[in-house]
């Protein structure tokens, strides 16, 4: 059919497009590879220089001087935490909204989706004095908390979909049996809507992950997130591009290697509920 | 046709959801309120002191704050349709039939910039941009465009990592869409018309417009979010050329201290998502 | 808390007891420091050149004492807002990190301990500590406030024009400009050509934007952020003098000086792009290392230039202070570090390593000035300052804001100086009017 277009583009100028598509995708991530292997004297040759004797040193000072490594580890115990919650929580929820008839359902639902709207900056200054009162300031905990207004919305908003799909004939038959409410969920509509839990699961690990805003506020040392411990290279007296950039790799390359793996999952639920 | 369930199963489902939302959504947002009706600087704990709406009075009529507002709505009208148009270019692209390999290759090189690290994204762009030492200018032949210290430029800037980050977004949403037209349709109107054009705008289009929907209030809500990636990158500057509501909100908070104020520029920016996302989702999404 | 009260008296009788056998004995840190040994104490520091100095030096202070100095690094725009949330929320920071304009905040706050506590206890007090020898304009700028002393200087800076010899005498100058007039009348057109450029001034958007870039040019025209009165003094001639004269002198700025901090100004005279700066004393070592400097050897250093008003060099730096949220072990322990940190004894190795020590006898021989080029414009500039070069008060965090935006629009030609210094002014009295100052409930302490 794409031959019975007289317009279509020669495959020759398809081929150029996708290319360029690709490299303007991927450029900014050598990039960021190439600096973070660069000394700080090749890092600032103007103009830039594209090939040059990579050291490994910026990593080193970063992960093992610096203490990037312990921020990955905070990060990573935050984020795993709080999507397991964010699960725990949502996955009831969207069953119940999904499967139940009550009043006030349509207003519940859009609260929840709004919080997904809602700026940090809203919920960040009176979070913080919360915790300053509460003494849970530079815990693990309260960013596991905080994450929720993200990941909460994500979870019930994509399963709650999920479950919609799935057959009610096979509740009906399950409660026939004399299955309650819960085990309907558990063992028959959960299966079939792991699709979409996974997916949900993947953004709200990846939104945690990335989270600058709340860490910056919330944490000072011992939790300090990894995001925030970036930034904190940023000092106006010198700026080690080098370090930034190791840094910046140790932070974005998991998560790139864990979007590509799941990257099916991903487009799916970009594109849920959008399509439709 | 459903089932009457009672209402302690109900809750039982539902109920841990809205109180853990309650306690870190709604207590900060109550506490907020509180705050923004006194005197409240973080420095000045000991002088805090009840003023009624004096704070919301001096937001409404702070041109600083409708400026920051009025540019957040700017970078969201400049780059959407930006992103919208190479998005959709994008998705027309991959949706045609052959070279498999190189589109699936594409397809997933699509992924990574919307996994990236806000934060990371702004960084890179310091390094990218520079007006010395940065690739960018050097990819241009060896331009010497200040980008970061002027404002015009400092806002393209911007716009190009708000478009690089989020294009492929709206590429894989509308190619989504696209996938949704039933192959039997797409390819009679082929046969009949050989513009594009009208394949695009009479097939295609009835199956994009909720991608289309969705883009547009999530990218709304980003924007209004927007934070990490122009704090690492320019910190609002030069001046208050890239300074967005969210950051305006951050510098008055925690660098001025003032959180009485912020609390109320907070809770102003909160009520304008609100109806904004009132009517987006009312008008578009009917169904629950 | 009775039995420590208890304890604590019992000591100090036996201490009083064996006053003839302690008086004999010299008094040690060693000693002093023995009932606080695995006492933890924190502190924010910053990534400069005096930080790594006394990181460097750190092992022996902790190997000899037993106190852990544990140390929190940020960058300086992040150091404010972490030292006052940590305060705040009544955390952990055992030591108070203050840029001279934080010191009437934190001191109204009561967050600092005045030193009185610790000087009298002669179990603490170093005898060699004399106070004197630090350079009174810096103590007293850096920190003291209202009379109180509380904390001690620690990274001291003073404004230096760094100028790059090599280039000047190409331009046919054996010599640095003395006045700001002659920087932009006779150095600035002879200098910037050929993608050179005579001068840079570090002017973005945050403290360094009013500290050494506004303050700058208003004090050597003869103006000043506040009258007599503490009603803004922008309108005043001189001071609109002074903001005019770094417009016109932006010509022989790079482009996009706005967003120079001071990374990218040293970078550029170091990389020889720049012929002039003025920068911080602590840059020194940056610019005359040949691994971070193209122009090394070319780099001299006389004091900044004078204006009509004479030479109003920028003031700047850090004590640290005891923060009055840590226990009485931690106090104890934090000031026997800070005394250590500052005290004559180590200035040498201080300076030696990258520091800039606020002692006057760690300059007293000539010899070092030959090694440290910065030494006798330093010593020169610390003679005579404005210690409200910018205002100390607690009302500094939101006038520095105020301060950063409007002057930046100015400089961006977004507004003329005399409209931004307007609108700057109504801002500034406003923080003033709700702090009290006009109704008499504050005096007027800057």
């Amino acid at each position: 059919m794409a031959a019975a277009n007289r317009r279509a583009p020669p495959l020759f100028w398809q081929i150029a497009l996708l290319l360029v598509i690709m490299a303007v995708c991927v450029f900014p991530f050598y990039w960021m590879v190439t600096t973070s292997l660069k000394t700080q004297v090749v890092a600032l040759n103007a103009p830039p220089v594209w090939f040059f004797e990579p050291t490994l040193e910026n990593y080193r000072e970063a992960l093992f001087e610096d203490g990037v490594l312990d921020t990955l580890i905070n990060s990573l115990i935050i984020a795993i935490s709080t999507t397991a919650l964010a699960l725990a929580l949502g996955v009831p929820a969207a069953f119940a909204l999904a499967r139940f008839e009550f009043r006030g359902k349509k207003d519940l639902w859009f609260w929840f989706i709004t919080n997904r709207m809602v700026s940090p900056i809203v919920l960040a200054l009176p979070f913080f004095l919360i915790a300053k009162n509460l003494g849970l300031l530079d815990k693990h905990i309260t960013l596991i908390l905080i994450y929720l207004t993200f990941n909460l919305p994500i979870v019930i908003w994509i399963v709650t979909d999920q479950f919609r799909g799935v057959p009610y004939d096979l509740d009906e038959a399950a409660r026939l049996e004399g299955a309650s409410q819960f085990t309907i969920m558990t063992r028959i509509c959960l299966p079939l809507a792991m699709p979409g839990v996974a997916v949900s699961a993947i953004f709200s690990f990846i939104f945690s992950w990335n989270e600058l805003m709340f860490g910056l506020i919330l944490t000072r040392t011992d939790a300090k997130t990894a995001p925030a411990m970036a930034v904190s290279f940023m000092e106006g007296y010198n700026l080690p591009y080098g370090k930034i950039m190791a840094t910046s790799s140790l932070i974005v390359i998991p998560v790139l290697i864990f979007a590509l793996l799941a990257s099916k999952q991903l487009v799916r639920g970009l594109t849920m509920g959008a399509v439709k | 046709m459903r089932d009457r369930v009672s209402r302690r199963t109900i809750f039982a489902f539902i109920g841990p959801s809205i109180i853990a939302l309650a306690l870190v959504g709604i207590a900060p947002l109550l506490y907020a309120g509180w705050t923004s009706l006194h005197f409240f600087n973080l420095t000045k704990l000991r002088r805090v002191k009840f003023i009624g709406l004096e704070n919301y009075g001096t937001v409404l009529t702070d041109p600083v704050f409708w400026e920051a507002m009025g540019r957040t709505f700017f970078l969201l009208a400049s780059a959407l349709p930006i992103q919208v148009a190479l998005g959709l270019g994008i998705a027309l692209v991959l949706h045609r039939p052959g070279l498999t390999l190189l589109k699936t290759l594409t397809r997933l090189s699509l992924v990574l910039p919307m996994a990236t690290t806000y934060a990371v994204v702004g960084l890179l762009g310091q390094v990218m941009f520079n007006q010395k030492f940065g690739v960018v200018n050097q990819l241009l032949g060896g331009a010497d465009i200040n980008w970061i210290g002027d404002s015009t430029n400092a806002f393209i800037m911007i716009i190009f990592w708000d478009v690089w980050q989020w294009t492929p977004f709206v590429a894989l949403v509308l190619l989504a869409g696209l996938s949704m037209v039933p192959g039997e349709i797409e390819e009679a109107a082929r046969l009949e018309s050989k513009s594009w054009w009208v394949v695009l705008r009479y097939v295609q289009l009835p199956f994009l417009i909720p991608g289309l929907v969705a883009v547009l209030i999530l990218r709304t809500a980003d924007t209004l979010k927007l934070f990490d990636m122009v704090f690492t990158l320019t910190r609002g500057g030069p001046g208050s050329s890239t300074e967005f509501i969210s950051l305006m909100i951050q510098r008055v908070g925690f660098r001025a201290f003032d959180q009485g104020l912020a609390s109320a520029q907070a809770i102003i920016l909160l009520i304008i998502t609100i109806v904004l996302a009132q009517i987006y989702i009312r008008v578009f999404y009917k169904e629950v | 808390m009775k039995l420590r009260n208890i304890l604590a008296s019992t000591a100090l009788a036996a201490g009083l007891a064996m006053g003839a056998v302690s008086s004999a004995h010299a008094w040690s840190l060693k000693e002093a420091a023995a009932p606080y040994a695995g006492t933890t104490v924190d502190v924010v520091f910053l990534l400069r050149p005096g930080y790594e100095a006394i990181e460097a030096m750190l092992p022996a202070f902790e190997e000899e004492t037993g106190i852990k100095i544990n140390i929190i690094k940020h960058p300086y725009e992040n150091a404010l807002g972490e030292q006052v949330r940590d305060f705040v929320a009544g955390g952990d920071l055992d030591i108070a990190l203050i840029d001279l304009v934080w010191i009437g905040n934190f001191a109204e706050n009561e967050w600092i301990v005045p030193i009185d506590k610790f000087t009298t206890n002669p179990d603490l007090a170093d005898p060699n500590l004399d106070i004197n020898d630090f350079f009174p304009l810096v103590l007293n700028a850096f920190g003291g406030w209202n009379g109180t002393v509380y904390g001690l200087p620690f990274d001291n800076y003073s404004g230096l024009l760094f100028y790059n010899r090599c280039m000047l005498e190409e331009a046919g100058f054996d010599g640095p400009p003395a006045t700001w007039q002659d920087l932009k009348d006779v150095y600035g057109p002879a200098l910037t050509k050929d993608g050179k450029y005579a001068y840079a001034l570090q002017s973005k958007r945050n403290e360094t934007q009013s500290a050494d870039s506004f303050a700058r040019v208003i004090w050597p025209f003869g103006g000043s952020f506040l009258d007599e009165n503490f009603r803004s003094n922008l309108l005043s001639a001189e001071s609109q003098a002074g903001l005019q004269f770094r417009q016109d002198l932006m010509q022989y700025m790079p482009d996009g000086i706005v967003a120079y901090d001071h990374a990218e100004t040293v970078n550029a005279f170091a990389q020889g792009d720049v012929a002039m700066i003025t920068e911080w004393s602590a840059f020194y070592s940056t610019v005359v290392s040949a691994d971070t400097s193209k122009v090394a050897d070319c780099v001299e250093i006389a004091p900044e230039p004078m204006g009509p008003a004479g030479r109003k060099p920028a003031l700047g730096g850090f004590s640290l202070a005891v923060a009055s949220q840590a226990d009485e072990d931690e106090q104890a322990a934090a000031w026997l570090f800070i005394q250590w940190a500052t005290s004559k004894a180590n200035a040498a190795e201080y300076l030696e390593r990258g520091g800039v020590p606020a002692r006057q006898s760690a300059y007293a021989d000539p010899a070092l000035a030959e090694t440290y080029k910065f030494i006798p414009a330093l010593v020169e500039s610390w003679q005579d300052g404005v210690p409200e070069f910018r205002p100390r008060f607690a009302e500094w965090p939101e006038i520095t804001e105020i301060v950063q935006e409007w002057g930046t629009k100015m400089m961006l030609g977004e507004v003329t100086t005399e409209e931004g210094a307007q609108i700057l002014g109504e801002r500034m009295e406003a923080v003033l009017e709700e702090a009290g100052y006009y109704s008499g409930d504050k005096p007027l302490a800057q």
